[in-house]
C-alpha cells in the first residue's frame, strides 16, 4: 500500500462523509456561518461586512437548497433529518426571512454594540428553524426548536438599555422555558406509549390503536407547549410585549420566521401523529383545532382594533394570522396544507414588509398609529408600500394576501373533487368575518397615512437597505398575488411530500 | 358577415382594451400635477366610451368577442382570465363608459385633481371588469377593486362626516362580498365534483353543471350569494351604508355609485343566482318579493322625511332598486327583461338627479330643503333639469323610467293574477303615489315658492357650460330611450339569462 493509495482512501472517506451528511448540508453551511460571523466582525469592526457575509451565506445556501429541490433530491440523515420537497420549501422560506432581516439590520439605529453576536444568533436561529423543517424525529424537532428559541431569547435581550426590551425578554424566556418543559413532558409520554421517537414509527404504531389517557395528556401538553410558539390563544400573551420591546428587525424575525417554525412543528406533530392516525375519533381532534382557530383569530383581531402602538397592532394581527393557519388542522387535507403553506409564504412578505416599514421609520417618527398621519406626503414610497402590505394582509384582491386567503378559506369547502362538505362552513364564516374586522384596523393606519393631515411635513429619508428590502417585499406581494401559479405548484408538491407520510 | 365587421377586427382583444385603457389613464393621471389631469382623464374615458359604443354598433354576434386565457391551474383548481359579453353586460358596459366620461366632464375638482380623476378611472376598470368577467375569481377580484377607489374618493373628497361614511361603506360591502365568496366556493366546488373533479371557476363550467345541484344545495347557496348581492343593491334592511355614503361622497362618486355600482348587485343576482339556481330562485321568490316591496315602500316613505336633497335622492335609489328586484323576482322573461331595463333607466335618471344635487350643494352652498326656495327664478336652467330629472324618476310617460316601471308592474300584475292576489298591486301603486308626492313636494320647496332668505341667493350662479352640456346629453338619452325602448330591448334580447328561464 503506497501513500497514494492511502491518500485515495482518505479522499474517499471524505467523499463518503460528505455524502452521508448530504441531506443536512444547508444547515451545516448556516451553522459554519454562524460560528464565523462573530470572528469576522471582530477582525473587521464593520457591521456591514458582517451583514454582507451573513447575506452571502444565506443566499448560497438558498441556491443549494433550490438546486436540490429542482433535482427532486430526497435523502435521510440518521433517521433524524430528511430532505424532501416539504423541508426544502420551508428552508427556502426561513432563509428568505433571515435574508430580509439581515438586510435591514445594519442600518437599524437603535440597539446594541454586539453586531457580531447579533448575526451569529440570527444565523443560529435560522439553522434551528431549518433543522425543524427537515426533522423526522421528536428529538430532532426538539433540538431545532430549542436552538431557535435560545438564540431568539438573546436577540430580544440584546437591546439591553431599554426597559421594555428587558421586560419582553424576561417574559419570553419564562414563557419559553415553561413551554419547553411542557413539550418535553408530552414527548416523553408519547415515547412511553410507543417506545420510539421517530415520527413515522409513532404514527404507524398508534394507527388503529385505541384511546388512552396518556395519549390525551400527551396531546394537551404538546398543544400547550407548541401553541406558545405560534402564539395561539390563550398562549399568546407574550407576543405583543416581546414584539414591542425587541428591536424591530428582531420582531419581524419572530413574527414571520419563528412563528412559521411553530406551524411546521404543528404540521409534523399534530397532523402526522394525531390527526393523521385513526387512533381516536379524529373528528373530535379536528373540531378541537377548528375551535382553537376560531378563538385565536377572533381574539387576535378584536384586541388589535384597540391598539394604538403599531407594533402591538401587528403583533395581534400575527396572532390572528396564526388562527387562519390553524384552519389547516381542522380541515386536514392535502389541499389545505398546500394552501396553508402558500399563506405562510405570502405572510412572510406582507407582515415582514409591514415590520420593515416600522423599522425604517423608527427614530424618525414614533411607533404610534397617530404618528403615521400625513406619511404619504413625507415618505410616499414607504406609505405606498405600507398600504400594499396592509391591504394584502386584509385580503384585498390581486395582492398576495388575497390569493393565499382565497385558497386557504376555500380549503374548508374543498373535498378533493368530491361533493362539498358543509362541515367547516361555520369556520369559514368566522374566518371571513374576522377578515372584515381586520380590514377595519388596517384601514385605520391607511387613513392616517393617506387621508389625515400630519402636523409635520418634512420629508423622511430611509436608508437604501430598507428601501431595497421594501422593494423585495412589494414585488413579492404583487407577483404572488397576480401570478401564484408557480409557487402554488411548489406548495402542492411540498404538501404532497408531507401528506405521503400520513399513515 | 356584417357590413361593419372590418371596424373591429377579430384578432384584437377589444374587451381587454376596455380594461387597459382606463388603467393606463389612471396611472398617467396619478403622476400628473395640476389641472391638466381632467383633460387627460377625459381623453382616456372618451376613448373607452367610444370603444364601448362601437361594441354596441358594430358587433353582430357578441359571443365572438369572448377572451379566455388560463391563469391558475394547480391543486385541482382552474382559474382563467375570461372576458365575454352578452346583451346585459353590453348595456352595463356602455352605461359605465358613458357615465364615467360624463362625470369627468362634469367634475371640477380644484384640490388634488390628479388623485380624483385617477380614482374615477380605476373605478371604471373595476366596473368594466365586473360586467365583463366570465370567471368567478376574476369577477370577485373586480368586484373588490371597485371598493378601494370609492373608499378613497369618499374619504379624500367627501363631506364633513366622510371618515365615518367611507369606512362604513368599505367594511359593510366587504363583509357582503366575503359572504358571497363563500357562496362562490360552494357553487364552484360542487360544480367541479359534478363534472368530474376539477374545480373550474369559469362561468361556463358552473352553468354547465348547475343542472345537477340538489334543491337543498341551491336554496342554501342562493341565500349566500343573494346576501352578497343584496347588500350591494342595496335592499332594506341592508341599506344603511348607502345614504351615508351618498351624502358624504362627491358628486362624481355619487353618480357612479348610484348609477353603475349599485347595479353590480342586481347584475350579480341575475347573472349568478338566477342563471344557475332555478330551484333556489323559486324557493326564494316570495322572500325576494317581500324584500322588494318593503324596499320600494320604505325607500319612498323615507324620502318624504329627508331634509337633505341628496339624501332624498339616495333613498329614492333604494326604492327604485327595489323595483329592479321586484322585476327579477318575477322569474319571467318579461319581468327580467324590464328589471334589466330599469337598471339602465335608473342609471341614466339617477345620474341627472345626483348632478342636480351636486350643483345645488356647489352653487347654492347647501342642500337642506328647508333652507332653499325660489331657485327657479335665479337658476332657470338648473330648475329645468331638476324638474326633468324628477319627472323622469317618478315615471312620466314618454321617458325611459316609465317604460321600465310599466314593464315591471305589468309582469307583477301577471304574477299576482297567477297566484290570485291582485290586491297586492295596490302596494306598488301606493309607492308610485308616494314617489310622485315626495318629488313634487321637494320641487315645490326648493325651486318654486318664495325665497326663504335663509341663504344668500344674490350671487348664485346657474349651471355652467360643461354641466349644461352633460345634463343635456343625459336628458336627450332619457327621452330617446323612452320613446324608442326597442333600442334597449333588442340588445337585451341576447342576455344569457333569458335563455335559461323555465
Amino acid at each position: 500500500m503506497t501513500w497514494i493509495d492511502s491518500l485515495n482512501s482518505a479522499w474517499d472517506a471524505i467523499l463518503n462523509a460528505v455524502d452521508a451528511v448530504m441531506p443536512i448540508w444547508p444547515q451545516i453551511l448556516i451553522l459554519i456561518a454562524a460560528v464565523l460571523v462573530p470572528g469576522i466582525y471582530i477582525l473587521t469592526k464593520n457591521k456591514k461586512v458582517a451583514a454582507g457575509f451573513t447575506m452571502v451565506m444565506l443566499a448560497l445556501t438558498a441556491v443549494l437548497v433550490a438546486l436540490k429541490m429542482h433535482d427532486g433530491y430526497t435523502g435521510v440523515y440518521a433517521d433524524l433529518f430528511g430532505f424532501d420537497a416539504f423541508s426544502g420549501l420551508m428552508m427556502l422560506l426561513f432563509l428568505a426571512v433571515a435574508f430580509i432581516v439581515a438586510l435591514i439590520s445594519p442600518s437599524y439605529s437603535e440597539g446594541t454594540k454586539h453586531h457580531g453576536e447579533y448575526y451569529g444568533l440570527l444565523l443560529g436561529a435560522t439553522a434551528g428553524m431549518m433543522f425543524v423543517a427537515s426533522a423526522s424525529d421528536l428529538v430532532s424537532i426538539f433540538i431545532g426548536v430549542e436552538l431557535t428559541s435560545i438564540s431568539t431569547y438573546a436577540l430580544v435581550a440584546l437591546k439591553k438599555n431599554d426597559p421594555r426590551a428587558a421586560e419582553g425578554a424576561v417574559k419570553y424566556i419564562i414563557m419559553g422555558g415553561l413551554s419547553t418543559a411542557l413539550t418535553l413532558y408530552g414527548m416523553s409520554l408519547v415515547y412511553g406509549i410507543t417506545g420510539t421517537t421517530n415520527i413515522a414509527d409513532i404514527a404507524a404504531l398508534l394507527n388503529g390503536s385505541g384511546f388512552t389517557w396518556a395519549y390525551a395528556i400527551a396531546f394537551i401538553t404538546l398543544i400547550a407547549g407548541y401553541g406558545f410558539k405560534i402564539s395561539a390563544v390563550p398562549f399568546h400573551m407574550w407576543a405583543p410585549d416581546v414584539y414591542e420591546g425587541a428591536a424591530t428587525p428582531v420582531s419581524a424575525f419572530l413574527a414571520v420566521g419563528s412563528k412559521k417554525m411553530g406551524i411546521v412543528v404543528f404540521l409534523k406533530i399534530f397532523l402526522l401523529m394525531f390527526i393523521g392516525v385513526t387512533i381516536t375519533p379524529v373528528e373530535e381532534l379536528q373540531y378541537f383545532f377548528a375551535i382553537l382557530a376560531a378563538i385565536t383569530m377572533t381574539v387576535g383581531n378584536i384586541v388589535a382594533i384597540s391598539q394604538t402602538n403599531i407594533k402591538r397592532m401587528l403583533a395581534y394581527s400575527s396572532v390572528s394570522q396564526a388562527g387562519y393557519l390553524l384552519i389547516i388542522f381542522a380541515v386536514a387535507s392535502q389541499y389545505a396544507v398546500a394552501a396553508g403553506m402558500f399563506h405562510m409564504i405570502t405572510h412572510v412578505f406582507m407582515k415582514g414588509g409591514a415590520f420593515i416599514v416600522v423599522a425604517a421609520l423608527a427614530g424618525k417618527i414614533g411607533e404610534n398609529i397617530s404618528d403615521y398621519r400625513g406619511l404619504s406626503k413625507r415618505a410616499p414610497f414607504v406609505a405606498l408600500a405600507m398600504m400594499l402590505f396592509l391591504f394584502s394582509l386584509a385580503g384585498i384582491p390581486l395582492l398576495a394576501g388575497f390569493t393565499s386567503k382565497f385558497f386557504l378559506f376555500s380549503s374548508a369547502l374543498y373535498a378533493g373533487g368530491d361533493a362539498i362538505s358543509g362541515q367547516w362552513v361555520w369556520l369559514v364564516f368566522v374566518a371571513v368575518i374576522n377578515s372584515a374586522i381586520s380590514l377595519y384596523y388596517y384601514t385605520k393606519v391607511i387613513k392616517a397615512m393617506y387621508v389625515d393631515k400630519g402636523s409635520e411635513t418634512s420629508r423622511i429619508k430611509i436608508p437604501v437597505s430598507h428601501a431595497a428590502a421594501l422593494l423585495i417585499c412589494v414585488i413579492a406581494v404583487i407577483v404572488l398575488g397576480v401570478y401564484p401559479q408557480y409557487v402554488l405548484g411548489l406548495c402542492n408538491d411540498a404538501a404532497a411530500a408531507l401528506w405521503a407520510m400520513v399513515p | 358577415m356584417s357590413l361593419f365587421s372590418w371596424i373591429l377586427p377579430e384578432n384584437i382583444p377589444w374587451l381587454t382594451l376596455l380594461l387597459i385603457i382606463p388603467l393606463i389613464g389612471a396611472m398617467i393621471t396619478l403622476v400628473m400635477k395640476g389641472r391638466n389631469a381632467k383633460y387627460v382623464a377625459g381623453g382616456f374615458s372618451l376613448v373607452t366610451m367610444i370603444l364601448s359604443f362601437m361594441l354596441f354598433l358594430f358587433v353582430d354576434d357578441l359571443s365572438t368577442m369572448s377572451e379566455n386565457i388560463a391563469w391558475i391551474d394547480v391543486m385541482g383548481v382552474k382559474i382563467s382570465y375570461a372576458l365575454g359579453i352578452d346583451g346585459l353586460s353590453l348595456l352595463m358596459v356602455g352605461l359605465t363608459g358613458l357615465l364615467v366620461f360624463l362625470v369627468t366632464v362634469f367634475s371640477t375638482e380644484k384640490e388634488r385633481p390628479n388623485l380624483f380623476f385617477a380614482m374615477l378611472l380605476i373605478m371604471e376598470v373595476g366596473l368594466m371588469g365586473v360586467y365583463m368577467a366570465q370567471d368567478y375569481f376574476l369577477f370577485y377580484v373586480m368586484w373588490e377593486v371597485t371598493l378601494i377607489p370609492m373608499y378613497f374618493m369618499i374619504s379624500w373628497f367627501g363631506g364633513p362626516r366622510r371618515h365615518y361614511a367611507s369606512i362604513k361603506f368599505f367594511i359593510y360591502t366587504h363583509v357582503a362580498s366575503l359572504i358571497m365568496l363563500i357562496g362562490i366556493f360552494a357553487m364552484v366546488f360542487q360544480a367541479g365534483a359534478l363534472s368530474g373533479g376539477t374545480a373550474d371557476f369559469s362561468f361556463a363550467a358552473v352553468s354547465a353543471a348547475a343542472g345537477g345541484f340538489t334543491e337543498m344545495f341551491q336554496i342554501l347557496v342562493f341565500g349566500l350569494l343573494f346576501f352578497g348581492f343584496a347588500v350591494k343593491m342595496p335592499v332594506v334592511p341592508f341599506h344603511t351604508w348607502l345614504p351615508d355614503a351618498h351624502v358624504e361622497a362627491p358628486t362624481a362618486g355619487s353618480v357612479l355609485l348610484a348609477a353603475v355600482m349599485l347595479k353590480m348587485g342586481s347584475y350579480g343576482i341575475i347573472r349568478v343566482c338566477i342563471e344557475n339556481f332555478q330551484l333556489g330562485a323559486e324557493w326564494w321568490q316570495p322572500v325576494m318579493i317581500v324584500i322588494a316591496l318593503v324596499s320600494i315602500l320604505y325607500g319612498a316613505w323615507a324620502c318624504i322625511a329627508q331634509k337633505d336633497l341628496k339624501k332624498m335622492v339616495a333613498f329614492s335609489s333604494i326604492s327604485h332598486m327595489g323595483m329592479v328586484l321586484l322585476g327579477i323576482a318575477m322569474l319571467s322573461e318579461w319581468g327580467l327583461m324590464f328589471a334589466m331595463f330599469q337598471m339602465f333607466a335608473h342609471g341614466l335618471i339617477t345620474a341627472v338627479l345626483f348632478m342636480v344635487c351636486g350643483i345645488t350643494g356647489h352653487n347654492v352652498g347647501t342642500r337642506e330643503i328647508p333652507l332653499l326656495g325660489g331657485l327657479a327664478g335665479k337658476m332657470p336652467k338648473y330648475a329645468g333639469f331638476m324638474v326633468f330629472g324628477f319627472l323622469a324618476s317618478l315615471g312620466l310617460p314618454g321617458l325611459v323610467g316609465f317604460v321600465a316601471e310599466f314593464g315591471i308592474m305589468y309582469s307583477f300584475y301577471e304574477y299576482l293574477a297567477g297566484v290570485d292576489m291582485i290586491y297586492l298591486i295596490a302596494l306598488v301603486l301606493l309607492s308610485l303615489m308616494l314617489t310622485a308626492g315626495y318629488y313634487m313636494w321637494a320641487m315645490q320647496r326648493t325651486i318654486f315658492g318664495r325665497e326663504t332668505k335663509k341663504v344668500d341667493l344674490s350671487e348664485v350662479k346657474d349651471t355652467n357650460r360643461a354641466e349644461t352640456a352633460v345634463l343635456v346629453v343625459l336628458c336627450a338619452l332619457i327621452v330617446l330611450f323612452g320613446v324608442m325602448p326597442s333600442l334597449v330591448t333588442d340588445v337585451l334580447g341576447s342576455a344569457a339569462v333569458l335563455g335559461v328561464l323555465p
